[in-house]
């Protein structure tokens, strides 16, 4: 078998004359953590299905775990985890049933599968509310079960449509710190996300606007890239005005607002904190603090979305 | 693993795990197995087409030795009760106010004419606002002035014709005995068909449907995980009903009892098929729900010749209630319980409902695409 266990060739879907997804190729490693970005309704949800074999590509090829998606559909299905957009857990069952369930839906029977529904209890960290009913828990512990659901079969390949999405923080980490184990230990994790700092655990980005993949790459060689020079976050009153009389300057590359604030993209010969400063206490903005700071995931996306016309032609 | 074995493993789990829904919800029990019982105790006792104590208004204008002994005649049994006895305005103000159903009027020279060899004539009229019951009271009347006029005959000679009517199967007409088999049959065919259509559309309302389809779960086997549960659960009702008609209304078994549940078992197939159909082209609990009441319940209800002998509809509905599979089950069923038929009589019966259930159940099966779209 192959190191690449996700090869996307050329994937396309149309329903109707709306292109879902344009024209998409990528791959990811044995073990890689693949983080998939982009906006609601921009192809993330179709282009997991397709990889999926629960639908198929009109146009490209994909192979899954070494297996065609359009001729081996059974294939893949049995080598892969999936963990959909609302997990859909049975709510009326406790914990214990529906991993019996799902385990008996792969197939999976007798004292090993027993044995490794225990494990996965243990894995994660479930085995106070093994037998709650699952409606009765919150929602971090029931995303918890749909990962456990998703891995009783040790898949290969483990597909994540959102899945911290409505989930609060402390479980989110606790649920990343899974993802990252299961990685370490040779599954490939393919994951949906519009969390942009959760984006930073993975090893490569893709990124989708409008159902194209128009960005690709590590987290730190994306921030290089669509975020060059150096970023300055800045509060202050009356900062609209003013920063719009600064977009003009030279060295300014970008002025983007950012909750109660602005970001700054500046070139690093030309601005500094406190010239930055100087220049908006100048053109009236009051009460002016800058601090220089790390270019986020949120400053990439921002700036692919603003301009990806002129990344699809890289 | 082998394959046939991973099959088993799964059509099991599914099974199994449709079964535990079950055990959490003590209302999918209650809809399964009390209220056919309840619905069965209430349509048997409630329902019932045997009339008696129907008000009648006499108008007596004869008032003779003969008049009087035909008033007798028609109000001795239990079928008429004298509501009044007057004249004819009167007579015709209380059937329009629903206090009596029909009037008896003897002519002034009743006696005199039949007395002097000439037909007594008596008149009766009717409220015919419901046809099943002006029916039923004609019917009774006409029973009780040919017993009276054969009375008078007998006094003189021998009537040189008389008809002795044997009835089969059901000599006293009970209601009971028609209605309870027919019953049982439009109960099992709502229950079954709701259950399945509730059960698949749930999973799709949840969003399970499609975890479901990114496992190797088969559509096979999830028909069948779905199916056999409520198959257990509808032999259950029918053991049930078939036990409540035995021991409340009496209601015999004169035939075979495997070849009942046979019958009922191909017949459940059918019904089971149908939900899951529904549900897989709807999609929405409430939809299969109306859908699923409609289609099971007015068929089984009007067409299957439960209520209204399928001899007496109209032709296109005759041709209707023939891809019906109720009315094959009423048959099959009012034929093994109540006169004792056997395989060489009901096996027409047997073959259609054979091949209803194997038809819906591939048309479902094969509609179930597990692609999502």
């Amino acid at each position: 078998m192959s190191e690449l266990s996700i090869e996307a060739v050329h994937l396309s879907r149309r329903f109707g004359s709306f292109l879902a997804v344009d024209d998409v190729s990528f791959s990811a490693a044995r073990g890689e953590i693949f983080g998939y970005l982009g906006a609601n309704g921009a192809g993330k949800s179709t282009t997991i299905r397709m990889l999926c074999g629960l639908l198929a590509p009109t146009a490209g090829e994909a192979r899954v775990a070494g297996f065609d998606v359009k001729t081996a559909p059974e294939s893949v299905k049995a080598s892969i985890g999936y963990m959909s957009q609302k997990f859909s857990l049975y709510l009326d069952l406790p914990v214990r049933d529906n991993l019996d369930f799902f385990g008996g839906a792969y197939g999976l029977s007798g004292p090993d599968f027993a044995a490794r529904a225990d494990e996965v209890l243990r894995l994660c960290d479930l085995e106070h509310e093994r037998d709650a009913i699952t409606g009765s828990l919150p929602g971090g512990i029931r995303q918890r079960l749909a990962l456990g659901c998703a891995i009783l079969h040790r898949p290969a390949v483990l597909f994540l449509d959102e899945p911290t999405a409505g989930v609060d923080p402390v479980s989110r980490r606790h649920f990343w710190r899974l993802i990252r184990r299961l990685a370490r230990e040779g599954t490939t994790i393919f994951v949906t996300t519009h969390y942009l700092d959760e984006a930073e655990y993975c090893g490569r980005i893709g990124l989708m606007v409008d159902g194209r993949l128009v960005a690709l790459d590590t987290p730190a060689a994306l921030k290089r890239r669509y975020v060059p020079g150096r970023v300055l976050s800045v509060r202050g009153r009356n900062l609209a005005s003013a920063a719009a009389s600064l977009r003009s300057r030279p060295g300014i590359i970008a002025v983007e607002p950012f909750g109660a604030g602005l970001h700054l993209q500046v070139a690093a010969e030309n601005w500094n904190a406190d010239s930055v400063a100087q220049a908006l206490a100048s053109a009236g903005a009051q009460a002016v603090e800058v601090e220089s700071g790390e270019p986020t995931l949120e400053d990439v996306f921002l700036a692919v979305v603003a301009r990806p016309r002129e990344v699809r032609h890289d | 693993m082998t394959r046939p074995m991973r099959f088993l493993v799964r059509v099991g789990a599914m099974a199994s795990k449709e079964v535990m829904h079950i055990r959490r919800d003590p209302r999918t029990l209650y809809m399964a197995l009390a209220m056919p019982v309840v619905m069965l105790l209430i349509f048997g006792f409630g329902v019932s087409f045997d009339m008696d104590r129907i008000p009648l208004v006499v108008l007596d204008g004869d008032r003779s030795v003969a008049s009087r002994a035909l008033v007798r005649a028609v109000s001795a049994g239990h079928e008429f009760v004298i509501a009044a006895d007057s004249d004819e305005a009167t007579a015709l103000r209380m059937i329009r106010r629903g206090q009596a159903l029909a009037a008896l009027a003897i002519p002034a020279d009743y006696q005199r004419d039949l007395a002097a060899g000439r037909d007594g004539e008596v008149q009766l009229i009717v409220d015919g606002a419901d046809g099943v019951v002006a029916n039923q009271i004609l019917a009774k009347i006409d029973g009780l002035v040919r017993a009276e006029s054969l009375r008078r005959i007998d006094l003189a000679a021998e009537p040189p014709l008389q008809v002795k009517v044997f009835t089969l199967f059901n000599p006293e007409a009970r209601s009971a005995l028609f209605m309870v088999p027919g019953l049982a049959v439009y109960l099992l065919a709502i229950a079954a068909v709701l259950l399945t259509a509730l059960t698949v559309s749930g999973e799709w309302e949840r969003g399970s449907m499609e975890q479901l389809f990114a496992s190797p779960v088969g559509r096979l086997e999830i028909v069948l995980g779905k199916l056999l549960p409520y198959l257990g659960l509808g032999m259950l009702q029918l053991l049930l009903v078939v036990a409540v008609g035995a021991v409340i209304f009496d209601v015999p078994i004169r035939g075979s009892v495997a070849l009942l549940f046979f019958v009922g078992f191909l017949f459940l197939a059918g019904m089971l098929g149908q939900g899951l159909f529904i549900s897989v082209v709807a999609r929405s609990q409430l939809v299969a729900t109306q859908a699923g009441a409609l289609s099971s319940l007015l068929p089984s209800l009007l067409l299957s010749g439960m209520l209204v002998p399928i001899e007496n509809m109209p032709r296109i509905l005759q041709a209707l209630s023939s891809v019906i599979p109720a009315r094959y089950f009423v048959h099959a069923m009012r034929g093994i319980m109540l006169k004792g038929s056997g395989l060489s009589i009901l096996w027409t019966d047997l073959v259609a409902l054979t091949i209803f259930a194997l038809a819906i159940l591939a048309l479902a099966t094969t509609r179930f695409r597990r692609k999502l779209a």
